[in-house]
């Protein structure tokens, strides 16, 4: 035989079905809204997985500063992977052709290998004047198939509108903090079409592992692996990959260099001694040649003075000349011939001396030869190193797994997954207690029935299970139906909603388990739970305390004393005393509300604060990153606009925190900045860092933090010295002599300028980057866009729920104390007065809930916030102003006061019979 | 009538409250009642007729002594033996009916009728007890003599060894008292259950087998009526 009080199922839903059609209402939406978030997802997850396939999407990207020569990507391929250069061209687009730049678009030619697009709607191009966009920048921008756009001066059809399967988030640049839809777009057009377009290409390369690797894991023990022989092979031509193999060559050229040196210099001191010798002789030769010249003179005198008859050419001789005809020998006096003798013999002594200098010169001619040829050695194993004709640079790389471009759309599904599955717990959870009240109230009211029941045999167990049905029976009625709107139309609400922010391909519906079980068994396991506690609990009163209406569990507590007020004052403190279990509840449903109403008013609040004071939040209106800070001549770079000021900048990663990989700029600032009002003074290995790092990783003074370089395993540790204000930037901060010491950098070097205008004497192409407000802008314009317009409506849904949930709770603390409120209006007290008593005392928790829920409320979503920015690059702060707490508060009161009239009347209808039928 | 000692009460105490507050209710009561015997239970307020019948009932214990039914002792009984031992042999029948209602007089009965591998044919007790045409309505727009016969029928329903019945007519006015307490001797005759009833009303034990009147707790006097009369000839 069934259980015949099963029948009473069907009669109570008909009897209270305003309650239970509530309630279904809620948790049909609430399940349906999952449900919808879910199968969304994961059909759209299962497109975007499909994608790698389908559209043959690339294990990573990297970009060179030069068009990468065949050696140098054939030394790439020889590493195991497969590159396709896929070289781009940012321009400006300007789609209403006004003549002024609405986005910035990026240009790729027609991709066919890796990396291709999903045509969403019209044709690939096929001439050079069309083009393909992205669907979502046209949708944003209002741009139609057929449009005619400018783009660098030069008009394109837009021919069809695509998701690019490496930009389903639109990023500019991977380290952006938010992708940009609005004023970036990305294009592809033919490879004429492409040439024709006047400007620089940017020379990037996708490539895939010839040995792919599946788990994320392997993506990025190979991506590391990789990033940095493509810098080293970019840097050595291609020759070698390894660092440490480069560094030691380098190394080894170094040395043997400064012993080649040592040994020139050793040669040149040789040299120069052979060179004084040489002077030495040059002046001994010059006295030798004075002394000949001036005894032939003497002798030429003497025989002239001697009457020996001497020709004019003999008479002219004394320059030197030793050689006298024998026949005036004999004429010359001994001590003369003496002294010729002597001069002869020195004569012949110097020219021993000169024959030696020969030799030595000699030698050190072959010493020099030979050191020649081992410079020209060491010259060829050099170049072989270093070959100027391929070395590049490597100036971007970004491996699959980290690209926020291909990636943020589905890490973003799994955060709204996660979020709304936490708030549609919490919800149920609310519900859950809700329906725990009720069952509670029904089994105090039904009190001599089950003490019967109980009496006559009926189990706890039977008695528990029938008093559980309903709220499970109302579970699963919702979860079919709420599945049924989830798989129709809640989940399209959702796929527009991320249509409206992705740029993502076509899906198909898939059945998702997961969602079943997220949907339909937590919720109904919830209800069940929190139902069987409160149930299980309530029905372990014995049976004869059932019959006697005793319902007090234990022995009987003593009345708790009240102060001294007014009786009525009294009366109300019994009453919530009493109630004690369902106000906890409305405070709870009131909490819950305000979580919402918290988020919905105060992220457009965040958002619109950021933006207005997006220009304080910069570290200086412009930040030029210069290519190179010396000209040709070797002499700085300088600037004449006012109030610019030298800085240095590096971007590294985070190494560990909550996020890991989170890009931080790092800052090197001048003495007395401007810029910076920090310290110039700073201890060696310390460093400040900016208020949102420290927010978003809960780091404080005196912390550690590790950060890392983007391209090798380099690790630098710092110690906070203190958090500076600089709302816009995840950012490590020190002095630029510290900066410099840091990255191993020249003493006096710097990046570029900060300056509060825009600076116009410094050439274009030294300039790498200008970073202004509009940069930090994009993220806070993105996240109004795809969420701000949703939160408008959100507080009117928060403000339904709120009465809703106020009504439901008011509504059963007036069922419970039906039978006194009955009595009293035996008693003789009117409405009113009843009314102050529990309407009154409701109101006043709601008001007291609300004033505290919207402070608990801000501090939980300010977590929710920091929760939900985690995987963002970048951080805002959350924020609310007074007035929004005062908004947030008055709207869930509003809500009661509509809540309030309906109690008001359902008081009034409470008949003074009930009261006396209690009495049995 | 069968001779058999069906259920037997031996010196059970019962108190409430500790300290000064405490109340001794049950003073060592002793009796035995037979299998198919139709006892009542009188006494004025206080006197612990209805203590010892819910005690009878598995729903309260005893401080001191026991109560056997079929030599089976209830104080040997876990809260699961208990269950069991009310579910097979006990009806009860109280005061003020505690029908449920949101049940129909038919599903009322049923919930009974649930208890039981053998329960009575329904329609037949329906008529036996006078509410086959009333067998749809809710328990609200029943007399309350009806309300209290269809409490009958659930109790009964499952043919229970023992029906209790705690002041069956102690909200029901002269007419519809004789009016149930003649379903109540009916049932007894017809399907042979022990009935136990607790009453403060002395007339109703001329229609009884055995009478035990009680005082602050203890049995003062156990007499079994030889000369019995009808239900129909009862007059207070």
């Amino acid at each position: 035989m069934r259980n015949p009080l099963k029948r009473r199922i069907p009669r109570i839903l008909k009897t209270d079905w305003k309650k239970y059609l509530v309630l279904f209402g809620l948790l049909a939406i609430m399940i349906g809204s999952i449900s919808g978030m879910y199968v969304a997802n994961g059909s759209m997850e299962r497109a975007a997985s499909e994608a790698f396939e389908k559209y043959n999407i690339e294990d990573g990207h990297f970009e060179l500063k030069h068009e990468a020569a065949e050696g140098l990507l054939n030394a790439y391929r020889d590493r195991g992977i497969r590159i396709v250069p896929q070289y781009y061209k940012d321009l400006s687009e300007d789609h209403d052709r006004d003549g002024s730049e609405d986005s910035v678009l990026r240009i790729f030619q027609m991709r066919d290998d890796m990396n291709r697009a999903s045509l969403m709607e019209g044709a690939f191009p096929e001439s050079a004047d069309e083009i393909v966009i992205d669907r979502m920048h046209a949708a944003n921008c209002g741009i139609a198939c057929g449009d005619v756009i400018s783009i660098g001066g030069k008009s394109v059809k837009v021919c069809g509108l695509v998701a690019f399967s490496d930009y389903s988030a639109l990023y500019k640049d991977n380290s952006d903090m938010m992708f940009d839809a609005l004023t970036f777009d990305i294009g592809a057009m033919t490879a004429d079409g492409f040439e024709a377009l006047e400007a620089e290409s940017v020379w990037q390369y996708a490539y895939q592992f010839d040995d792919r690797p599946v788990t994320d894991a392997q993506k990025k023990e190979k991506s590391d692996e990789l990033v940095e022989k493509l810098a080293v092979l970019a840097l050595t031509g291609g020759v070698l990959d390894d660092a440490d193999e480069a560094q030691a060559k380098k190394d080894d050229l170094e040395a043997r260099g400064e012993a080649l040196e040592a040994e020139g210099d050793e040669l040149q001191a040789q040299a120069d001694a052979l060179e004084a010798e040489g002077e030495e002789l040059q002046r001994k030769a010059d006295r030798l040649e004075e002394d000949a010249a001036d005894l032939t003179e003497n002798i030429v005198g003497a025989l002239v003075a001697a009457g020996v008859p001497v020709s004019a050419e003999t008479a002219g001789a004394g320059e030197g000349e030793l050689e006298i005809p024998e026949e005036l020998l004999a004429l010359i006096p001994a001590d003369m011939r003496t002294k010729m003798r002597d001069l002869k013999e020195q004569g012949e002594e110097l020219e021993k001396q000169g024959e030696d200098l020969e030799e030595r010169g000699e030698s050190l001619k072959l010493a020099g030869d030979e050191l020649q040829e081992r410079a020209d050695a060491l010259e060829a194993e050099a170049d072989a190193l270093v070959n100027k004709e391929l070395e590049n640079e490597l100036t971007d790389y970004v491996p699959e797994y980290a690209n926020q471009a291909i990636h943020f759309a589905v890490e973003d599904f799994g955060t709204d997954k996660a979020m709304s599955e936490v708030m549609g717990n919490i919800m149920v959870i609310v519900i859950a207690f809700i329906f725990a009240i009720t069952q509670n109230n029904t089994i105090t009211n039904e009190a001599a029935v089950i003490g019967t029941l109980r009496a006559s045999g009926y189990t706890r167990g039977e008695l528990l299970l029938h008093y559980l049905s309903l709220p499970v029976l109302v579970t699963l009625l919702a979860a079919a139906i709420g599945n049924v709107l989830g798989y129709t139309c809640l989940k399209e609400a959702v796929v527009d909603m991320y249509y409206n922010s992705y740029s993502l391909p076509t899906y198909e519906t898939h059945w998702n388990a997961d969602a079943f079980m997220r949907t339909t068994l937590i919720p109904i396991v919830i209800i069940l739970f929190i139902n069987f506690v409160v149930i299980h609990t309530k029905l372990k009163i014995s049976p004869l305390k059932f019959l006697r209406h005793d319902l007090s569990r234990g022995k009987k507590k003593h009345a708790l004393k009240l102060p001294e007020v007014s009786f009525l004052q009294r009366f109300r403190m019994r009453i919530f005393l009493q109630n004690l279990a369902g106000y906890g509840v409305l405070f709870a449903g009131i909490f819950f509300v305000m979580i919402m109403l918290c988020f919905s008013v105060g992220m457009p609040v965040t958002l619109r604060d950021y933006q207005d004071h997006a220009s304080e939040y910069v570290v200086a209106p412009f930040q030029y990153i210069l290519t190179d800070t010396e000209d040709e001549d070797g002499v700085a770079v300088s600037t004449s606009a006012p109030g610019a000021e030298r800085f240095c900048i590096n971007s590294m990663k985070t190494a560990g925190g909550v996020h890991e990989g989170e890009d931080i700029t790092v800052y090197g600032y001048c003495a007395d900045s401007a810029y910076f009002r920090l310290p110039y003074e700073l201890a060696e290995g310390k460093a400040y860092i900016s208020s949102p790092y420290s927010e978003k990783f809960g780091i404080g003074t005196g912390d550690s933090i590790t950060l890392k370089d983007k391209y090798t395993d380099k690790r630098y540790d710092f110690e906070v010295a203190g958090i500076y204000a600089l709302p816009g930037s995840m950012a490590v901060l020190v002095p630029d002599y510290e900066f410099n010491r840091i990255f191993d950098l020249d003493e006096g070097s710097f990046s570029g300028f900060l300056c509060a205008e825009k600076i116009t004497d410094i050439e274009e192409d030294r300039i790498a980057a200008c970073i202004t407000v509009d940069d930090a802008l994009k993220m806070a314009n993105q996240l109004d866009h795809s969420i701000g317009s949703y939160m408008t409506y959100f507080v009117y849904v928060c403000f339904i729920l709120a009465m809703l949930i106020i009504y439901l709770l008011t509504k059963l603390i007036i069922e419970q104390n039906a039978g006194n409120i009955s009595m009293v209006k035996v008693l003789g007290y009117t409405d009113g007065e009843i009314a102050g008593l529990y309407v009154l005392l409701t109101s006043v928790v709601v008001v007291i809930s609300a004033a505290i829920t919207a402070f608990l409320s801000y501090m939980a979503v300010v977590e929710i916030w920091k929760a939900m920015l985690v995987r963002m690059n970048g951080y805002i702060i959350f924020n609310m102003h007074p007035q929004q707490f005062v908004q947030i508060i008055l709207t869930v009161i509003a809500a009661y006061i509509l809540v309030a009239f309906v109690d008001l009347l359902r008081i009034r209808r409470i008949p003074l019979t009930d009261a006396l039928k209690n009495v049995e | 009538m069968a001779e058999k000692e069906f259920l037997k009460v031996s010196n059970v105490f019962k108190a409430y409250g500790t300290g000064d507050s405490r109340q001794e209710v049950l003073r060592g009561m002793d009796f035995a009642v037979t299998q198919g015997e139709f006892c009542v239970l009188l006494g004025p307020s206080g006197s612990g007729k209805s203590t010892l019948l819910n005690i009878i009932g598995g729903i309260d214990s005893a401080d001191d002594g026991y109560i056997a039914i079929n030599g089976d002792k209830l104080k040997d009984m876990d809260e699961k033996a208990l269950t069991r031992y009310r579910r097979k042999h006990l009806g009860y029948v109280f005061q003020l009916y505690n029908l449920i209602p949101n049940l129909t007089v038919k599903e009322n009965i049923e919930v009974g009728a649930f208890l039981s591998d053998k329960p009575l044919d329904i329609d037949e007790l329906l008529k036996t007890l006078g509410l086959y045409e009333h067998r749809h309505k809710l328990p609200n727009q029943l007399s309350g003599g009806q309300q209290q016969r269809t409490s009958i029928g659930r109790a009964i329903v499952k043919n229970p060894d023992i029906l209790l019945c705690d002041e069956p007519t102690g909200a029901l006015d002269y007419n519809t008292s004789k009016e149930i307490l003649k379903l109540i001797e009916e049932v007894n005759q017809k399907y042979g259950n022990t009935v136990i009833m607790v009453t403060h009303n002395e007339a109703i034990q001329h229609m009884a087998d055995h009478t035990i009147k009680l005082r602050d707790g203890r049995v003062r006097k156990n007499i079994i009526n030889e000369n019995k009369i009808s239900a129909e000839e009862l007059d207070w």
